[in-house]
């Protein structure tokens, strides 16, 4: 009788559900924090060229890491995807990773942009610069990121709130090379800088220092460049009133976070799991996130056309591994939440 | 023959409390860490001023609208009322964090209106215009996105009142105004607390409107000490005191139902006459109607429509579409289902039922990314369960299935249907029943030529406010749903996520006219039974 009840159950629950996986192709459950359209693109031209269908799923990295933990081992992911160093190290500490060795993949890729122990692997990069006015600011007194907290940006600052994740993987970048004491004052002192309470994302920044509200802001790199490359005369203007500044010989170099994928612990199809971030390192596709979302390719920069993501890629990175980023978030949340940075 | 609704109304109380039960046992048994006793320290008292800030802003303003609004078109005539009668409630199909992207990009500095002062010379309005973000600016956006809850009670209730408190108020020498206060207020309540309590129940709620304004109200809080600082179990202690405030709220709105009922009249009803206004007071009138409208939804979908022209048009969106709009519809017709056997449950005085009722009015509380846990919890849970009884693994996974995404919507919006629905179920007095009954009706009939017409406003109410909140929720939505299962809201989000406000700006209309078009037809439909109730 159960049995029967369940049966039914799962007649009416396989017609309601709009998933029908069909038939022996070969698939790939990809779970992603990532969200730019142009992933599509690239999905097609992985299943134009292996025959596999990419089935996906967006959330946010925290969603997908508590979705992929509570489904345990009858998950379906096989590639998890996120947008941040310290996602990759939460999914790794929470076991979702089925250890991998990445070696004949790597190739030219920095050795600080995979885990050491094979849980994942980064495929693209974004650097967190700072933009700053050309009218108001003259690039000579730009340092770093360490100078923003100096007295003399006193209201000049316009930042992102402190919820934002690339805010905290700079901390942590900062916690790991100069202490925690230090990242505490560096954050207080960036917040009493601040010109107006956080609000918005990166691209309002930008636009506020073309607007005159301030002065200087910590932002990802591709909202700039997309601004600068874009036919919009209203963005062109934004993007010659602001340029940006990488702290790349100053410091510790310019924090990079990472887009980064591993093969799920419970993968039901590893092979095609493995094929799938091998052709996220592809030449295609390392193209296609140098071309179209301005990210950097973390294989080389040959033949891309775009000659200012490619000015940006040369500029010397942070050379920490992006895994002991993600062992400072939590301290550099709680650095952020004493600071008074909103 | 005796209609037993109490099962359903423990259906929706199980469905809506299973993941708050889930929370609490996180809360429960999850590491001590001293992360709760660093954030008391720290920020907690930021967030409950900021909590406090934006819902009672949004309280004030959407009570003010809502009540004004609904009393204009309900008891005045004057130009334009019977459009804007129905209108008045199309800024529900505006998701508040749509509302909060349009304006903070129509109002700030590097915005189209201080650019066009700028152009003309005016930079010194330019620098003094005032951008909607913050507390304020928040609690501004949710009133005019909110309001309708309680501009649709209301209207309700002014139109079903009878007009001969308010007229032995004016014999008694109360101005119009005074005999609004005295008389027709009190009578209506019941349903503008229940508005109130929805309104500011979403806005405690909210997540996407409030952390782009840079108003870290509580929710921000439970989500950044789950996502930033990885606490699950203190963010899901910190989403147990949200409840516990909800709780409150609604405890509080059920005395004010109480009292209001046993002040209520009974007896002969008179329809309410329209008093007519003409000149200056009914451009005040139309003026009154229109601001709402205007900020609610003419002009930040304005925006969005023109954001929309200058970006590349995103694929997929009619699939999206149609996606939404099968989440919406099933959600709607479960909900008002769940929510009138609630009603009638409560009504039969079932202890049981009444306990449901109010839990069930839970679900309502958390915030959405920390109710998803719940349910990604307490569908873990059966899938095991499931499991163990096949003997193996069972044939379906339950997340990631449109079952899962009801189940998630239901439990969500539960109290958003129940509602409406005891609402329009308190104008069934029981000696309407007992009349009916004594002029032949069996219960049957009772329930179809008696309730029917008086409930089916409400009941279809619950519907619409589930349907439209299903087509705007997200983080639910973003994590159940099945492979390659975009909704317009996923799409919308996804856009505005990557910073691409013009893409996103297709998939937000869709949206919006998705929310609408039942929208029109269902305000249109309330309006005109009221209208022939009236007339017969």
């Amino acid at each position: 009788m159960i049995k029967r009840m369940l049966c039914l159950g799962v007649l009416s629950a396989v017609a309601l559900s709009a998933c029908g996986q069909s038939g022996e192709e070969r698939v790939v459950n990809v779970y992603t924090a990532r969200h730019y359209s142009s992933d599509d693109f690239v999905y097609a031209n992985f299943t134009e060229a292996t025959g596999i269908e990419v089935n996906v799923i967006s959330a946010g990295g925290d969603l997908l890491i508590e979705r992929v933990r509570a489904d345990g081992d009858r998950s379906p992911a096989d590639v998890i995807v996120t947008v941040d160093a310290a996602r990759l190290y939460r999914a790794e500490q929470a076991g979702l990773f089925a250890p991998t060795d990445f070696s004949q993949l790597a190739g030219t890729l920095p050795a600080n942009m995979m885990d050491p122990q094979g849980h994942w692997i980064a495929f693209a990069g974004r650097a967190r610069v700072i933009a700053y006015s050309t009218e108001r600011v003259d690039p000579s007194e730009l340092s770093g990121y360490e100078d923003l907290a100096d007295p003399r940006w006193e209201g000049r600052l316009c930042m992102r709130s402190s919820d934002n994740a690339y805010n905290q993987s700079l901390l942590a970048s900062i916690i790991a090379h100069r202490g925690e004491d230090f990242a505490e004052s560096w954050a207080t002192g960036v917040a009493n800088n601040l010109a107006r309470p956080p609000s918005g994302g990166d691209t309002d920044q930008i636009t506020a220092i073309a607007a005159g509200e301030c002065d200087a802001a910590l932002v990802n790199h591709y909202y700039y460049a997309r601004l600068a490359r874009s036919e919009n005369p209203d963005d062109q203007a934004v993007a010659t009133a602001v340029d940006l500044f990488f702290p790349g010989d100053s410091e510790f170099g310019t924090h990079v976070n990472v887009s980064g994928a591993g093969i799920a612990a419970n993968a039901p199809h590893p092979a095609e799991a493995r094929e799938f971030i091998a052709y996220m390192l592809s030449d295609d596709a390392q193209q296609a996130f140098a071309e179209l979302t301005n990210e950097f390719p973390v294989t080389g920069f040959d033949g891309y056309d775009n000659a200012l993501v490619r000015d940006y890629v040369s500029i010397r990175q942070d050379s920490i591994n992006l895994g002991e980023l993600g062992e400072h978030t939590e301290t550099a949340q709680r650095i952020f939440d004493r600071s008074g940075w909103p | 023959m005796k209609v037993d609704p109490v099962p359903l109304a423990g259906l929706a109380a199980l469905a809506a409390a299973t993941p708050l039960v889930a929370v609490a046992v996180l809360a429960a048994t999850g590491p001590l860490d001293g992360y709760l006793a660093h954030i008391a320290r720290t920020r907690l008292g930021d967030y409950l001023l900021t909590s406090a800030i934006v819902s009672l802003t949004a309280a004030i303003l959407s009570g003010l609208i809502g009540v004004t609004t609904a009393w204009l078109v309900a008891r005045c005539e004057f130009a334009g009322r019977s459009t804007l009668q129905w209108a008045l409630a199309l800024p529900l199909a505006v998701p508040a964090y749509v509302a909060a992207y349009a304006w903070l990009d129509l109002s700030q500095a590097a915005g189209p209106v201080a650019a066009m002062l700028r152009d003309a010379g005016f930079d010194g309005v330019a620098a003094a215009l005032p951008a909607i973000r913050g507390p304020f600016g928040a609690g501004l956006i949710f009133a005019v996105t909110l309001y309708p809850y309680i501009y649709l009670l209301a209207r309700e209730a002014f139109s079903g009142q009878s007009a001969d408190t308010y007229d032995a108020a004016r014999t008694l020498g109360h101005g119009p105004v005074s005999a609004f206060l005295k008389a027709a207020l009190p009578m209506a309540r019941p349903a503008i607390a229940a508005g109130m309590a929805l309104v500011v129940m979403e806005s405690l709620a909210d997540y996407g409107a409030v952390s782009h304004l840079g108003a870290p109200t509580l929710t921000v809080g439970i989500v950044r000490a789950w996502a930033g600082a990885g606490a699950l179990a203190d963010a899901a202690r910190l989403a147990i005191v949200l409840a516990a405030i909800a709780l409150l709220l609604f405890s509080l709105e059920r005395a004010q139902r109480r009292r209001a009922r046993s002040s209520a009249g009974s007896g002969r009803r008179k329809p309410p006459r329209r008093i007519r206004l003409a000149g200056w007071a009914a451009a005040g009138a139309m003026a009154v109607c229109l601001f709402p409208l205007l900020a609610g939804l003419v002009l930040p979908m304005a925006r969005m429509v023109w954001l929309a022209f200058e970006a590349e048009l995103a694929r997929g969106l009619f699939a999206a579409f149609r996606h939404s709009a099968i989440l919406a519809s099933l959600s709607g017709l479960f909900a008002a289902a769940l929510g009138l056997g609630t009603a009638y449950a409560v009504r039969n005085r079932s202890r049981l039922a009444r306990i449901s009722a109010r839990v069930a009015s839970l679900g309502y509380a958390a915030p959405g990314a920390v109710a998803a846990v719940g349910v990604i919890a307490v569908l873990s849970f059966i899938q095991t369960g499931l499991d163990s009884l096949w003997g193996g693994r069972f044939p379906v996974l339950l997340t990631g299935t449109v079952l899962a995404l009801l189940f998630a919507y239901l439990s969500r919006f539960a109290a958003a249907a129940i509602g409406p629905c005891e609402s329009a179920l308190e104008r069934v007095t029981p000696a309407l029943d007992g009349a009916a009954r004594t002029l032949g009706e069996g219960p049957l009939g009772v329930l179809r030529r008696v309730h029917w017409p008086l409930v089916s406003g409400g009941a279809i109410t619950a519907g619409l406010i589930v349907f439209v909140e299903v087509l705007k929720e997200l983080p639910a939505t973003m994590i159940l749903r099945p492979f390659n299962f975009d909704t317009l809201a996923v799409v919308a989000h996804n856009f505005a996520a990557d910073e691409r406000l013009g893409q996103a700006g297709a998939p937000s209309v869709l949206l919006v006219l998705t929310a609408l078009v039942p929208m029109i037809y269902v305000a249109r439909k309330i309006v005109k039974e009221s209208a022939i109730e009236e007339l017969g």
